[in-house]
């Protein structure tokens, strides 16, 4: 599969290839990861190396029970797995409790990606599926998220609610800058920084691995859709796009070329579903649903690109014979 | 005695019905949280499917065959009807567990498949036979994801606390599904590579 790209006719060569890709994406990801070590410390050291260890492992282990030679795997590794055990960590609270990253790993690897055939015929983002199968099973763990402070590598740590469960509860909204920064803000490791995720996001989209302006649209209609929910206060746009992982699922998960839509048209649709979606079920929830999300989108692509197919050059439509 | 073991691996290997025919889906994925639970309905439903197939084995020439389906349902209602009372007065903890997929025992398939392809066209004793190792075949097969998701979704076994881990996706819907999935493949796998020995061995012979 490694030498395909998605997109519709017509086809130019290029010297992508699904490593380059995966590569590109591991160095856009590495100032969120930086960030979150920073901020959230061994801990979120610790669940990063389970997470993308496990499911680099998950990958090799399936290879060699199918009896495939070691060699001809590691020619064909193309850090694909390690990009999905990377984003997994990344959306995930930081603690001790490894066996949570190792579980949603392994699951995401084994039962998302490779029973479906591998690299490239997954049905959905593998990322996501793994940390919802992790969010359902440890919800008391998972909930838990720890605020970051740099002072309280000393101090006892605060655990608390995250600012966009403060936001659906109670109202109350940190400032935009701190948002920004992810500066005493609770949250997932990687999700807290949104300054490094847009550098992150920039840098793919100048390397033409994504094409920046869906996940703007997402992100806009994600904004729009919690101001008219909250009765069209204005108030709500920046914290409600600035706080969870909407930014991050936007640009890094939502953008896999294997659960996207081919057309351009499809690829609006998705992203402006991916957003509404995210801000409609938060509302009602109360809890963190851009994953839920993707998830949902990745399931309608197969119909979204029936109901968008573009009409061949010249085509014309066959007449339904009278009976 | 030939006949019988045919029966008998019929209703628990070939056409095993909830991992071969993929019958009874529905009391499959919501009542295998425990595995308690499986060996209840399991029972419950072989009691049904035994007598059923007797009544109507007996009754398969007085039926007319234009009015079939709604005489096998009155037959299987009258039967599920007794369970339901028996159960309540004797063992109401499993009568409340099973909730309202007792009553729908009516409309299992297992019962109105069997009773429509095996005990319309055999007789009795066969027909008891069929409706007993159907029957077991539905209970065993149940009782085993019982146990898988209940030992993986509560860290229990038979009501049993086993360790204080538990993943929850096992005991919530979407685990049943996963579950399931998991065991029709393992179990086709098996017995495809069981019949591929048989059909090796069987050449070597030749």
């Amino acid at each position: 599969m490694a030498e395909f790209k998605f997109s519709q006719s017509p086809h130019i060569k290029s010297g992508n290839s699904t490593r380059k890709v995966m590569i590109n994406v591991l160095i856009a990801l590495l100032p969120a990861t930086i960030m979150g070590i920073v901020y959230f410390g061994i801990p979120a050291l610790l669940t990063i190396l389970t997470a993308v260890i496990s499911s680099v492992g998950a990958e090799f282990v399936y290879e060699l029970i199918l009896g495939k030679k070691f060699k001809s795997i590691l020619k064909r590794f193309d850090f694909s797995s390690a990009v999905t055990g990377l984003i997994i960590a990344l959306i995930s609270p930081a603690n001790y409790h490894l066996y949570i990253p190792f579980i949603a790993s392994v699951f995401a690897i084994i039962v998302v990606k490779m029973l479906f055939g591998g690299t490239g015929k997954n049905l959905v983002n593998p990322a996501a599926a793994g940390r919802i199968v992790a969010f359902i099973s440890f919800t008391t763990i998972m909930n838990n998220f720890v605020a970051p402070n740099i002072a309280c590598i000393f101090d006892n740590v605060i655990t608390g609610a995250t600012s966009l469960q403060s936001l659906l509860f109670d109202g109350t909204r940190l400032s935009t800058l701190d948002l920004l920064l992810g500066t005493g803000v609770a949250g997932c490791i990687g999700e807290t920084c949104k300054i490094a995720i847009l550098v992150g996001g920039i840098y793919l989209a100048i390397r033409k691995i994504i094409n920046i302006i869906y996940p703007l649209i997402a992100i806009a209609i994600a904004g729009l859709v919690a101001v008219m929910l909250n009765g069209f206060d204005f108030g709500v746009f920046l914290p409600a796009i600035l706080s969870g992982g909407l930014i991050f699922g936007a640009i890094f998960m939502a953008t896999d070329y294997v659960t996207n839509p081919v057309s351009a048209l499809g690829k609006v649709v998705f992203f402006i579903g991916y957003g509404a979606l995210t801000s409609i079920l938060r509302h009602f929830t109360g809890y963190e649903t851009a994953s839920f999300a993707i998830l949902l989108m990745n399931l309608l692509v197969p119909l979204i690109d029936k109901c968008t197919l573009s009409k061949p050059f010249g085509y014309k439509k066959a007449k339904k014979e009278a009976k | 005695m030939n006949k019988f073991s045919k029966i008998a691996s019929n209703g628990l290997i070939k056409e095993n019905p909830t991992f071969k025919l993929i019958l009874g889906t529905c009391p499959t994925l919501a009542l295998t949280t425990a595995a308690f639970n499986g060996i209840g309905m399991g029972l419950a439903v072989t009691f049904v499917l035994i007598c059923s197939n007797v009544l109507i084995s007996l009754l398969k020439k007085v039926i007319p065959s234009n009015v079939r389906i709604p005489a096998y349902i009155l037959i299987i209602a009258t039967f599920v009807t007794i369970v339901k009372l028996v159960l309540d007065k004797f063992i109401p903890s499993l009568y409340d567990a099973l909730g309202v997929y007792l009553p729908l025992i009516v409309v299992n398939c297992i019962i109105l498949g069997r009773a429509e392809s095996f005990a319309s066209k055999n007789p009795v004793t066969d027909s008891a036979l069929d409706g007993l190792f159907m029957g077991l075949g539905f209970t065993v097969s149940i009782t085993l994801m019982g146990a898988v998701r209940e030992i993986l979704g509560a860290g229990a076994i038979f009501g049993f606390k086993l360790w204080d881990f538990s993943i929850d996706f096992f005991a919530s819907s979407a685990g049943a599904f996963f579950t399931y999935a998991i065991f029709i493949a393992l179990f086709n796998f098996i017995l495809y590579k069981i019949e591929q020995k048989k059909k090796l061995s069987l050449l070597e012979v030749k």
